[in-house]
């Protein structure tokens, strides 16, 4: 399922929980992990310098900083690296999205694993672009593969996983996510939750819906997934469906939470990337900032059909 | 004759040179040899017997000494019009001693040249335009650039640049195949969006053949994709070579002729190759004057003038909006004030200050000429390839106060920039300076305001 994984970490303690969830999943999955960073933002016009993406400072990109930087990435997650059969650590300069995809592109992973955000250690080096922080809203927008967010330690994850939601909106991007819910459920005996939300969000603008209508909208919502989504399920029976009604991901926050899941699957298929509206833009970045448990992010159905 | 193993007079010819002089971090060693590489006075008169003729003896000659170049230069001004800066004192101080000396000069004075070359002058041609003789000092900078070059006084990044030219045929580390990867790379990501958007590689008798900056390959591949939207929706037949598709050029910034004639030629070779009807260049400045202005010279076309009509990104986007290919969604135009970096090496140095206004007219509702501008526009502060040099980074910092003052007095927050070289500078400028602005190239901003017709929309 997860032959090779590529983990973008920033190497610091903000990736720590990031970290913990990759390396689990490649022992279980036996995958080869990538281990990779991107050191630096290129500065100074077509020069040798960068901005190192932890310290702020400036540095001169060489052979010997680059060495230098695999080594720490290497002492930093020894304790893991320790348990992993086949793995490589890589860093480069560059845009961090820009090079997390190009990398994934030219590995062709199977899952990316990333942390929600750095903006908590936003140094000199985010005057570019508005890169950093929209990372992995770009990342997860752009990959071929699921990718795999943490912001905050799983305490649900066990055994990778247990119990699987996918919450859809039923957009073309969301088939694809739930093919990689569906999937790895089937693959690890895992059980599939499949939820949606009516949104009744814009009940705060005025407009009333009344009690019979939500129950026709939910009763609707029901036949879209039996449609869509079961009939592709064959004779795998351990799902189930669920439709609460509210603001989307306030909704899929508390079913995930009820179920106990321990893992959330949607699709990430917002338009706008603009730097300022991106972090808390969508829905789903309001689940991953959320969340408990990791959540996988799925737009395309390059490694999830098939 | 003393040369060091980095330091020499030997231009970089492998990639084995090119990682060796990498590894010396910011050149370190490489200063250390230049304190004792010796001239080779009898080569630099030679050279200089060669290749200076009489407008630059003229030019030398017939200076009056009368400043009005003096507060032309943005060096001069932002250095608190330090006579030292003054355009004439420093061409007369350096090749105008040297050609005096007949070349009779030393180590330290070389230094001095190198130092004043690209510490000092940036060669945006703006005090030319105000000799009452005419005298160009930025010509006779970039020519003594090429002398230093000869001798090995040049910058270390300066060296590298060249180097990654004459080893990749492109200012960064980018191969062919990197570059053809990447073009196939944006096409896969942007397809679901724009169905049907492709980035075709070495098609033969196209309308377009468009050519970028390797840095954009390398660190902004949307870069790309965004030309390629833009063509895509424009309906132009287009492609770009797989061989040949850099225009820019370091080995001008370092005066390394040899390189330079490398690099042009591999580009006009790809025009020959696909026989497209027209060139376009990306929204680069420098790219512009090395391949369309000066490159057919070094290539030693005897038309002065590239093998198919080239033109730069500014004039294809002012002819689309023009002939209505591209159309804004007149709700979606710029309203905040917006002013225009007008770039050296294509307004002032090739006259293309129409197209930029003509785009304005289409796409802002607010924009604010910066004073001067046009073809009296001040530098960046970072042209020449003084943006990349560590070892003129105070300088070059300084520098940038007088575009930053020529920003702020616009009261625009965001500036346009479709060049390489000045958006470094401008990003540069932010952060040292703080002064609370953002700047783009074009492309990004076209996206935001195309109509899109609809039967290149997306299904949902």
């Amino acid at each position: 399922m997860f032959e090779k994984i590529l983990f973008a970490t920033t190497g610091t303690p903000i990736c720590d929980n990031a970290a913990h969830v990759a390396f689990d999943i490649a022992k279980k999955y036996h995958s080869k992990i990538y281990t990779f960073h991107v050191l630096g933002l290129p500065s100074r016009g077509f020069s040798q310098y960068v901005v190192d993406a932890r310290t702020g400072e400036e540095e001169c990109y060489d052979q010997d900083y680059v060495s230098w930087v695999r080594e720490e990435l290497q002492n930093t997650y020894d304790k893991y690296l320790s348990d992993c059969k086949d793995y490589e650590i890589e860093s480069v300069a560059g845009i961090p999205h820009t090079e997390i995809l190009r990398k994934a592109r030219q590995k062709s992973v199977d899952l990316i694993v990333m942390g929600a955000h750095s903006r908590q250690e936003e140094t000199g080096a985010t005057r570019y672009r508005g890169a950093v922080g929209t990372n992995m809203q770009k990342v997860a927008r752009g990959a071929r593969c699921p990718v795999l967010i943490v912001s905050r330690p799983c305490t649900t994850c066990l055994w990778y996983f247990s119990n699987i939601v996918f919450g859809t909106d039923f957009s073309k991007s969301s088939f694809s996510a739930f093919l990689f819910a569906y999937k790895l459920a089937r693959e690890i005996g895992s059980k599939l939750y499949i939820f949606h939300s009516l949104d009744l969000s814009h009940v705060h603008a005025g407009k009333v819906i009344s009690q019979e209508d939500i129950e026709v909208k939910i009763q609707e919502a029901r036949q879209k997934i039996e449609k869509l989504y079961v009939p592709h399920m064959a004779d795998y029976d351990n799902y189930e469906i669920g439709i609460w009604e509210g603001i989307p991901y306030v909704e899929i926050l508390k079913f995930s939470r009820a179920k106990n899941a321990d893992l959330i699957v949607m699709a990430h298929h917002t338009k706008e990337v603009d730097a300022d509206q991106a972090i808390l833009g969508s829905t789903v970045e309001q689940v991953v900032l959320r969340a408990s448990c990791p959540v996988a992010s799925v737009n395309h159905p390059d490694k999830v059909s098939g | 004759m003393p040369e060091g193993t980095l330091c020499n007079k030997l231009p970089i010819n492998t990639k084995e040179e090119l990682l060796t002089l990498l590894a010396d971090k910011s050149g370190k060693k490489y200063y250390e040899e230049m304190n004792s590489l010796e001239v080779n006075v009898p080569a630099l008169k030679a050279l200089l017997d060669k290749t200076c003729k009489s407008r630059t003896r003229t030019w030398l000659e017939i200076c009056s000494h009368c400043g009005m170049c003096a507060d032309s230069c943005f060096f001069y001004l932002a250095n608190h019009k330090d006579p030292r800066q003054v355009p004439s004192y420093k061409i007369q101080t350096t090749l105008g001693e040297m050609v005096r000396k007949n070349g009779n000069v030393d180590n330290a004075f070389m230094q001095m040249v190198m130092d004043t070359a690209w510490g000092k002058c940036t060669c945006c041609n703006r005090c030319g335009m105000y000799c009452p003789f005419g005298i160009d000092m930025g010509v006779m900078f970039s020519y003594l650039r090429g002398i230093c070059f000869s001798q090995g006084f040049v910058p270390w990044e300066m060296k590298i640049g060249s180097g990654m030219h004459r080893v990749y045929r492109a200012q960064m580390d980018v191969t062919s195949e990197d570059w053809v990867d990447t073009c196939e790379w944006m096409a896969e990501e942007n397809e679901e969006d724009w169905p049907g958007l492709q980035i075709p590689v070495d098609k033969e008798n196209a309308d377009i053949i468009y050519t970028v900056n390797a840095r954009e390959p390398k660190h902004y591949p949307e870069d790309v994709a965004h030309a390629a939207i833009l063509f895509h929706l424009a309906g132009e037949n287009w492609t770009v070579p797989s061989q040949g598709w850099e225009e820019t050029s370091l080995a001008m910034f370092a005066g390394d002729w040899e390189g330079c004639r490398l690099q042009v030629q591999g580009v006009y070779d790809a025009m020959e190759r696909l026989k497209p009807k027209r060139m376009v260049v990306t929204e680069c400045g420098h790219a512009y004057r090395a391949t369309v202005i000066e490159g057919p010279y070094w290539a030693g076309l005897k038309s002065g003038k590239t093998p198919v009509p080239s033109f730069h990104y500014v004039e294809w986007v002012a002819e689309a909006l023009r002939t209505g290919k591209l159309k804004i969604d007149p709700s979606k135009k710029i309203k905040e004030p917006v002013t225009y970096q007008d770039s050296c090496n294509y307004i002032r140095n090739a006259g293309l200050k129409d197209c930029a206004r003509e785009i304005m007219s289409y796409i802002a509702e607010d924009f604010r000429e910066m004073l001067p501008n046009k073809e009296h526009n001040f530098c960046c502060g970072g042209g020449g390839g003084l943006n990349g040099i560590g070892r003129y980074r105070e300088q070059r910092n300084i520098g940038l106060k007088v575009k930053r003052d020529q920003i702020l007095a616009t009261g625009a927050k965001l500036v346009i920039t479709p060049c390489h070289n000045c958006w470094d500078a401008i990003r540069d400028m932010e952060e040292v300076y703080h002064i609370g602005i953002r700047w783009s190239f074009l492309k990004p901003l076209l996206l935001q305001m195309v109509v899109v017709p609809d039967h290149l929309k997306p299904e949902e």
